[in-house]
C-alpha cells in the first residue's frame, strides 16, 4: 500500500476527485452552490451564505428554480479549495454542454452557478440546465447506460437529454392458474422485479450500482395547480399511499380489492 | 453465461432463450430487451424434496428465476461482488449470499456434520454457516456477495490457510476445513486475543475472504 498523500492547497486538484470519496472545487472569486453539510474542509477565503441572503438575489434569479426548497443549499463565495463529501458515497463531477440532466433530488450535492436547477416534473427529481459542472453522490459507482433499458427504482439516479420516463409493470407470472393461486394466496410471493422505470428515446441514463437510496432530500412541494402532477396534497389516486413491505403484493392487493 | 462485472459492485448477465439463471429476489437493477423474472417458491432448482430440505435447513433464500433474452444487472444492498467461474468442482456457500447464478449448476444442500461429525456442527455455529450450508456444483459462473471486498486464497495441500470465521465467505474445490481453537487460560478470564476460533483450511482448492468481519 502506498503512504497516505498529504495535500497541500497547491497540491490538491482542481475541480476533480481527490479520492473516490471526496471531491475538490476551486474558487477564484466565483460561486458555488452546494448543499447544506456537504462541505468538509476548505482552504483560503470562502464566505458560506444561506440562498436568500440579499446580495446573492441577482445569481438566483438566474440559476436557483425551486425557491421552495431553497433552505437546503447554501451558496460558497471567494477564493480557494473546497472540498466535498458525503458519508462516504462515491462522489462524481459531471459536464454539462448545453444540456440537460435530471438527477434524484438526494444525490445532487454541487454545481456551479453557470448551471440552472430547477424542480421536475417527476416529483423528486431536479433538473440542471445549461453549461457547466456539477457534483452528485451514488452508492457505488455511477453506470451510464443507453436506453432502451427498464430500471429499477432504487437503482435509478437520474437521466440526461430527453429520453422518456415511464413505468413498466412486468406481472406476467400472476396469469394462468398457478398465478392465479400465486396472487390470490401470496404463496411464492412476488419477484420484487414487477415494477421498472422503462426508458426509450435517446439519451443517456445513470444507474448506481446498488438498490440503497440516498436519503431524499425534499424537492419542496409543487403548487398546486391543475395540470401539475403531484401538486397538492393527497389526489385521487394517492390514498393510503402506506410504505410497501418486503414481501407484499405490490399494489396488486388494492387491484384486487384485498 | 458468465457475468461480466461492471464495477465492484454490479455485474452484468447476458440471457438467451433457453438459458435460465437463478438470482436473489430484488437484485436486478435494470435490464435491456425481454427479460422475466418469476419469483421461485422452490427457491432453486430440484422437486418438491429439494425444496423442503431447503426450507428444513434454513436455506431457503428467495430467489426468482430470470429468463428470456437481453441482458441484466445484478447488485444488491451495496455488497462487494466477486464472480466464481466453477469448473466441475463444488463451491460452498452460505445461501444468503448468493446473487446470482447459473441455471446449469446443480444446487444441493450439505450438513455440516457430514464434513467432521460433531465438530463439523460446532464449526457450522462459529461461521454463522448453521447446521447446513448450499452446494453449487457443476460448470457455470456465480455471483457471490460480501461485504468489503473479497480476495481469494489458493489452497495447496502443502499450504493450509487460516481464515477467521467472520471473514469467511465461501470455498471450492477438494478442500478439508475444521476448526482449530487456540483457547488458552487468557480467554477464560476474558482477556483473549479475541482470534480464538480459526477456520482451518486444507486440501486442494480456494478460500474467498471478505475484508470486513461484518455479516451480510
Amino acid at each position: 500500500m502506498t503512504a497516505p498523500v498529504i495535500f497541500d492547497p497547491y497540491s490538491l486538484p482542481t475541480d476533480d476527485n481527490v479520492n473516490k470519496y471526496t471531491f475538490c472545487v476551486e474558487l477564484k472569486s466565483s460561486q458555488w452552490f452546494l448543499q447544506k453539510g456537504k462541505m468538509i474542509a476548505y482552504y483560503g477565503q470562502i464566505e458560506f451564505n444561506g440562498v436568500g441572503h440579499g446580495r446573492l438575489d441577482r445569481l438566483l434569479r438566474t440559476s436557483f428554480h425551486s425557491p421552495l426548497h431553497a433552505g437546503d443549499w447554501v451558496v460558497a463565495d471567494g477564493s480557494g479549495k473546497m472540498l466535498l463529501a458525503d458519508r462516504a458515497f462515491d462522489v462524481n463531477s459531471y459536464d454539462l454542454d448545453d444540456g440537460n440532466l435530471t438527477i434524484r433530488s438526494g444525490n445532487l450535492l454541487a454545481y456551479q452557478p453557470s448551471l440552472a436547477l430547477k424542480q421536475s416534473i417527476v416529483p423528486g427529481f431536479l433538473t440542471l440546465i445549461g453549461t457547466g459542472k456539477f457534483v452528485a453522490a451514488s452508492n457505488g459507482p455511477v453506470v451510464f447506460m443507453e436506453p432502451p433499458i427498464r430500471v429499477d427504482p432504487q437503482a435509478l439516479v437520474g437521466w440526461a437529454d430527453c429520453p422518456s420516463p415511464c413505468h413498466h409493470y412486468d406481472h406476467g407470472y400472476m396469469t394462468g392458474v398457478l398465478g392465479g393461486i400465486r396472487s390470490l394466496t401470496g404463496l411464492g410471493g412476488t419477484s420484487g422485479e414487477e415494477h421498472q422505470f422503462e426508458f426509450v428515446g435517446a439519451g443517456t441514463v445513470l444507474l448506481q450500482s446498488t438498490e440503497v437510496l440516498m436519503a431524499e432530500q425534499a424537492t419542496g412541494q409543487v403548487a398546486n395547480e391543475p395540470g401539475v402532477p403531484g401538486g397538492g396534497q393527497g389526489g385521487p389516486g394517492q390514498a393510503g399511499a402506506a410504505p410497501r413491505l418486503p414481501g407484499q403484493l405490490g399494489d396488486l392487493q388494492r387491484r384486487f380489492g384485498l | 453465461m458468465p457475468f461480466r462485472e461492471v464495477n465492484s459492485k454490479m455485474v452484468e448477465a447476458t440471457v438467451g432463450p433457453g438459458q435460465k439463471m437463478f438470482s436473489q429476489r430484488g437484485a436486478m437493477l435494470a435490464y435491456k430487451g425481454e427479460v422475466s423474472f418469476t419469483p421461485n417458491i422452490q427457491g432453486g432448482q430440484g422437486g418438491l424434496m429439494s425444496m423442503i430440505g431447503r426450507r428444513v435447513a434454513n436455506e431457503a433464500t428467495p430467489l426468482m428465476t430470470v429468463e428470456g433474452s437481453g441482458t441484466v444487472m445484478f447488485g444488491h444492498g451495496g455488497h462487494h461482488i466477486q464472480v466464481i467461474n466453477l469448473q466441475g468442482d463444488t463451491l460452498y456457500v452460505e445461501a444468503d449470499r448468493l446473487l446470482a447464478f447459473d441455471g446449469s449448476l446443480q444446487q444441493g444442500t450439505m450438513f455440516m456434520g457430514s464434513q467432521g461429525g460433531v465438530m463439523g456442527m460446532v464449526r457450522g455455529q462459529v461461521t454463522g454457516q448453521g447446521l447446513f450450508t448450499t452446494t453449487l456444483k457443476g460448470h457455470g459462473a456465480v455471483a457471490v456477495m460480501a461485504h468489503g471486498g473479497v480476495i481469494e486464497l489458493p489452497i495447496t495441500p502443502q499450504r493450509p490457510v487460516h481464515v477467521d470465521p467472520q471473514a469467511y465467505v465461501a470455498h471450492h474445490g477438494d478442500v478439508r476445513n475444521k476448526l482449530s481453537t487456540a483457547l488458552g487460560w487468557r480467554d477464560m478470564v476474558g482477556r483473549g486475543s479475541g482470534e480464538a476460533f480459526q477456520l482451518e483450511l486444507s486440501g486442494q482448492g480456494a478460500v474467498y475472504v471478505q475484508a470486513s468481519e461484518e455479516k451480510l
